[in-house]
């Protein structure tokens, strides 16, 4: 046999070393033994209570769709130049909050009529431009000069974005929480006795759309090829021509504006914004960008949702631990998956040639 | 020179895989006491993954390590560079910030036994210990030749002392075999020859066994007692200079099949 | 205030003399603070001016306020300024420290009835420990969680050990938030707090809430024993090895370091140190209560930890006073003051955000070592050299090998 073809072989047949494969079937066990778990207690609700469940259910899997968009911002990043940006979460709170003032404020729009919904998708792009372009600042200003830095400076530098964005957030909105009028109706419409809100419809025609452009800008467009080269090899993209800075800041706008639409469709689902918005909901979104594996687009959407279903769940349903531990249930997840499986449901467990 | 019988290192089918790639496939190799012995290959040969699988970076698909009558296959590093293997690198890794004493001080973490309690209350063991420590290092700082820059931070050494301060530091180990990997890069003729010199010395002054990997021909030939050549994950060779040096399928290696053949461009 | 001087100096003169000028220099300044706050304050010929500047801009509750910060930042510089690895749930000591004492020194569990060498009559109901017993039983907690969350988060990479340090950051808190009806058990009495804690033993006389000349020497003795502990764990073994670790984690194991079990030693010696902090605040404000327990206090002594050069017990000792004491009085009195003087309402307070998250950008960015670089730094190079080489190891751009 030639060596080529004893190398096809090897390479067909490879499965791991004893530790990898033993490892794989530990992390194969566990997950079905949770998996298992989990199902039990979703029965027991189900059959507790159908009605609330599914409605309960749709909540969270909205919640998961606007989670979606955030973790995107944060997996592109990371995807990139394997930074966790923590101010991510405060760019989507300020992103809410542009988008409140530019719908009641600026263009005093309160009423759910064609003015309204014209102002909304203006609002859209607004918030989108204006997280995308506030971005762009950021990295350029503040991350840009760290790129070969060990990663303890750019993330503490980070954490100090976040502080500067949420001080913003606080002289822009106030200390405490803010009510906002919505421009979407609010109405309800029945399905099989269970209650749906007729913006929960309008978040998926607004956030199916844009990831899927996602998807597009990334897999179709010279950009995207650029984006997944220089994540690939930033040195290697270099020399091929790429624009690296561009690049990395064109990622940043994207991941940005992403968190705009976010910010729009809190705001306008809930009527609620706080200068600490960003913190909690930035968690969330970075635990689900973790979950569905970082740096993985699909990942990180199914992970949001997942995510959005759990802690829905979780707030929402008679038999769970209640809204007070729904924190804790998020960040117990992040940790557990960050210990045992780091590379998340759908990315790949590398083993790095030193 | 016959080498020992007695073997310090006994690496038996080693494979490692990452993902499909093969890069070391049944390579099986010793070390005898007190030898001094080289392990070459053209770039890509799978020299530095199998060196790697040796100190416990890497764990091997397949095949096993014995160290005397222990095996150390899947012992973490620490515990591997604890038990008497030490090793340099290729890219001097030193601690820039640390004094060229206290590199050796780190070295020697794994065999000092002061703890927590005694380190904040200065007991008189723990500073007898902190001063027997000093002195051995010291004392390997002198035998390798930088003594005068004991106090010297590390990265303000010449870099030629900075390979010095490298193998002191490993020699802090107090291993029984020392692993140089690629220790001449950097070195012109002059420099090798020294070192070579220095090889030998450290050899018999401090009754350590050798492993060499090099790419440097003239300081391989003129140091090894026994040569071992990689090629594509596979040991292709294995013998004495003078075996090495007219051994076909190592030149083939090297210079490319035509050019073993005469036939040249 | 013998054995203090005593203790001060023996460990001066055995440490290099950039050690024992800082050393007696602020012991000279804490000489002189008590001095101040024990006897000239209280004395009725002080001149009222020199009494209101005082009572504004350095008020006794500041000073023990940012003694408590120094200690908790001493801990949070073993964990990020020796070892290099970065914790963003510091809190979580603090918050079980304080905890201890509330447990451990008040009616809070008056279902039981331990007494411990208390300060209160053995007909209390309730756990009631002595003071010094509760700091080493607080400690010991702490230095307990610090092991059960660093096994199995310290080998993970620098990004992910931060967002996981949050995660326990964050869970902790909120454990003791929900935690007035855990499964029926009372853990923590939930957002109410647990109160009135029993007095410090002192020999001479029992310190209650207001004692506060009395619990600044306190304060400043538990400050100067984690100097004491940071110093001398840098100068052995340990102390190397997580330099060593800082720099070039690999190189490190190779040399025979433990890795695992040499990072969890700087999370424990971190967490014995908030766990310290947290009974002395909870003594300083006489309670311990759920809601001052968050995410800021974890980035509060990160930022002191950078100002004051990550890994310089001096520097960080700088950086938690001057930023506490903005935190708790400069900004409230310089608002007072400039809102006085030129009828404006600005809210100065609310500008903690925005000072914080300046002092992280801008050190990281400008002047990575920190206001007080280590002296070793300081020693190597040039004067004025702005360049990359002022920066400790670990935060120093690593010429394109891999970064941790």
């Amino acid at each position: 046999m030639t060596q080529a073809a004893v190398e096809k072989v090897a390479v067909r047949q490879y499965k791991g070393t004893p530790g990898q494969i033993r490892r794989r079937r530990i992390e194969l066990t566990a997950g079905v033994v949770l998996g298992s778990l989990a199902m039990v207690w979703i029965v027991i609700n189900i059959i507790n209570s159908p009605t609330q469940f599914a409605q309960v259910f749709i909540l969270g899997f909205r919640n998961g769709l606007l989670y979606a968009l955030i973790a995107l911002g944060y997996t592109l990043v990371y995807g990139i130049i394997e930074l966790i940006n923590f101010a991510h979460g405060d760019l989507f709170m300020l992103g809410a909050l542009f988008s409140s003032y530019f719908i009641t404020v600026w263009l005093g729009q309160e009423k759910s009529n064609l003015a309204g919904w014209l102002t909304f998708l203006a609002a859209l792009i607004a918030a989108m431009a204006f997280c995308g372009g506030l971005n762009i600042l950021i990295e350029r200003f503040a991350y840009r000069r760290l790129r070969r830095a060990p990663k303890i400076a750019p993330l503490i530098t980070a954490v100090g974005v976040s502080f500067i964005l949420q001080f913003v957030g606080i002289k822009w909105n106030g200390s405490t929480p803010r009510n906002w009028p919505k421009v979407l109706p609010q109405s309800e419409f029945t399905v099989l006795g269970v209650s749906v809100a007729w913006n929960t419809v309008i978040l998926l025609f607004v956030a199916v759309p844009l990831l899927l452009l996602l998807t597009w800008v990334v897999t179709k467009t010279r950009q995207g090829k650029a984006m997944r080269a220089t994540a690939q090899d930033q040195d290697a993209a270099r020399l091929m021509g790429i624009d690296v800075n561009r690049t990395i800041s064109f990622t940043f706008a994207i991941g940005g504006a992403l968190a705009g639409a976010a910010g729009l469709l809190y705001q306008q689902t809930t009527g609620t914004t706080n200068y600490n918005l960003g913190f909690q909901l930035g968690l969330i979104a970075f635990t689900s960008a973790v979950l569905g594996g970082i740096g993985n687009l699909n990942g990180a959407v199914l992970g949001a949702v997942l995510i959005g279903i759990i802690q829905g769940l979780n707030d929402g349903l008679p038999i769970a631990l209640g809204q007070k531990w729904s924190q804790t249930v998020v960040f117990t997840i992040l940790i557990l998956i960050m210990v045992f499986k780091p590379a998340g449901l759908l990315g790949k467990s590398t083993t790095e040639k030193v | 020179m016959t080498l020992s019988n007695e073997l310090v290192l006994d690496a038996s089918n080693i494979s490692v895989q990452f993902g499909g790639l093969l890069a070391v496939n049944d390579v099986s190799f010793n070390i005898p006491k007190k030898s001094v012995v080289s392990l070459i290959g053209p770039n890509g040969a799978g020299k530095t993954t199998f060196f790697n699988v040796l100190t416990g970076l890497y764990k091997p698909s397949e095949g096993k390590v014995m160290f005397g009558d222990r095996e150390i296959t899947d012992l973490p590093p620490h515990k591997i560079a604890s038990i008497g293997l030490a090793r340099t690198f290729q890219n001097i890794r030193l601690f820039g910030l640390m004094t060229a004493e206290e590199n050796l001080l780190v070295a020697m973490h794994s065999h000092l036994k002061s703890g927590i309690a005694s380190t904040i209350l200065r007991t008189p063991r723990q500073r007898k210990e902190e001063k027997e420590a000093l002195d051995s290092a010291r004392e390997i700082l002198d035998f390798v030749g930088i003594g005068k820059w004991a106090s010297e931070y590390a990265r303000n050494l010449s870099y030629g002392d900075q390979r010095r301060l490298e193998v002191a530091r490993a020699l802090a180990l107090k291993p029984e075999i020392l692993l140089l990997d690629e220790p001449t890069a950097g070195m012109n003729p002059q420099e090798s020859g020294v070192f070579v010199d220095f090889v030998h010395r450290v050899r018999d002054a401090r009754d350590v066994a050798i492993l060499l990997i090099e790419h440097d021909m003239s300081v391989v030939m003129s140091v090894s007692e026994r040569i071992t050549v990689l090629d594509r994950g596979e040991k292709i060779a294995e013998g004495s200079p003078e075996e090495i040096r007219s051994n076909q399928r190592v030149i083939e290696a090297y210079l490319g099949k035509a050019a073993s053949e005469g036939r040249g461009k | 205030m013998a054995t203090r001087a005593a203790r001060k100096a023996k460990k001066a003169n055995r440490t290099p003399a950039s050690h024992r000028t800082w050393a007696l220099g602020y012991l000279a300044l804490a000489a002189v603070m008590f001095v101040v706050y024990q006897y000239a304050l209280p004395w009725e010929g002080l001149p009222l001016p020199i009494y209101d500047f005082l009572q504004l801009w350095l008020p006794p509750t500041s000073i023990n306020e940012a003694l408590v910060y120094v200690i908790c930042a001493l801990g949070l510089n073993v964990v990020v300024g020796y070892a290099g690895l970065l914790d963003l749930g510091y809190v979580a000591f603090w918050a079980i420290g304080g905890y201890s004492a509330g447990w451990f020194m008040s009616n809070f569990f008056e279902q039981w009835n331990v007494h411990g060498l208390a300060s209160v009559a053995a007909t209390e109901p309730g756990i009631h420990i002595n003071f010094w017993l509760v700091l080493v039983i607080g400690g010991v907690i702490c230095a307990f969680f610090g092991v059960v969350i660093g096994a199995p988060t310290l080998r993970l990479k620098s990004d992910y050990l931060a967002l996981v340090t949050l995660g326990f950051g964050e869970i902790i808190p909120q454990i003791f938030f929900n935690g007035e009806d855990i499964n029926g058990f009372n853990l923590s009495n939930g957002t109410k707090g647990i109160t009135r804690l029993d007095p410090i033993p002192t020999g001479v006389k029992d310190l209650g809430p207001f004692d506060f000349g009395s619990k600044f020497v306190i304060f400043v003795l538990l400050a100067a024993l984690m100097v004491f502990i940071s110093l001398q764990l840098r100068r052995g073994r340990l102390g190397r090895a997580w330099l060593a670790i800082r720099e070039d984690e690999l190189a490190a194991s190779m040399m025979g370091v433990p890795l695992m079990r040499t990072k969890l030693a700087s999370y424990a010696v971190g967490a014995v140190a908030g766990g310290i902090g947290g009974v002395a605040f909870a003594t300083h404000v006489d309670g311990v209560y759920a809601e001052r327990f968050n995410f800021s206090i974890s980035i509060f002594l990160l930022a002191m930890v950078v100002l004051g050069g990550m890994g310089n017990v001096w520097g960080v000792i700088l950086g938690a006073f001057i930023l506490s004491w903005i935190n708790s009085t400069g900004l409230p009195a310089l608002g007072d003051t400039f809102n006085t003087q030129f009828g404006t309402n600005i809210d100065f307070p609310s500008f903690t955000f925005l000072l914080f998250g300046l002092v992280l950008i801008l050190m990281i960015l400008f002047k990575r070592e920190g206001l007080i670089p280590e002296s070793r730094l300081r020693m190597v190079l040039h004067e004025g050299d702005a360049d990359e080489e002022l920066k400790p190891a670990h935060l120093k751009p690593a010429d394109g090998e891999d970064n941790k």
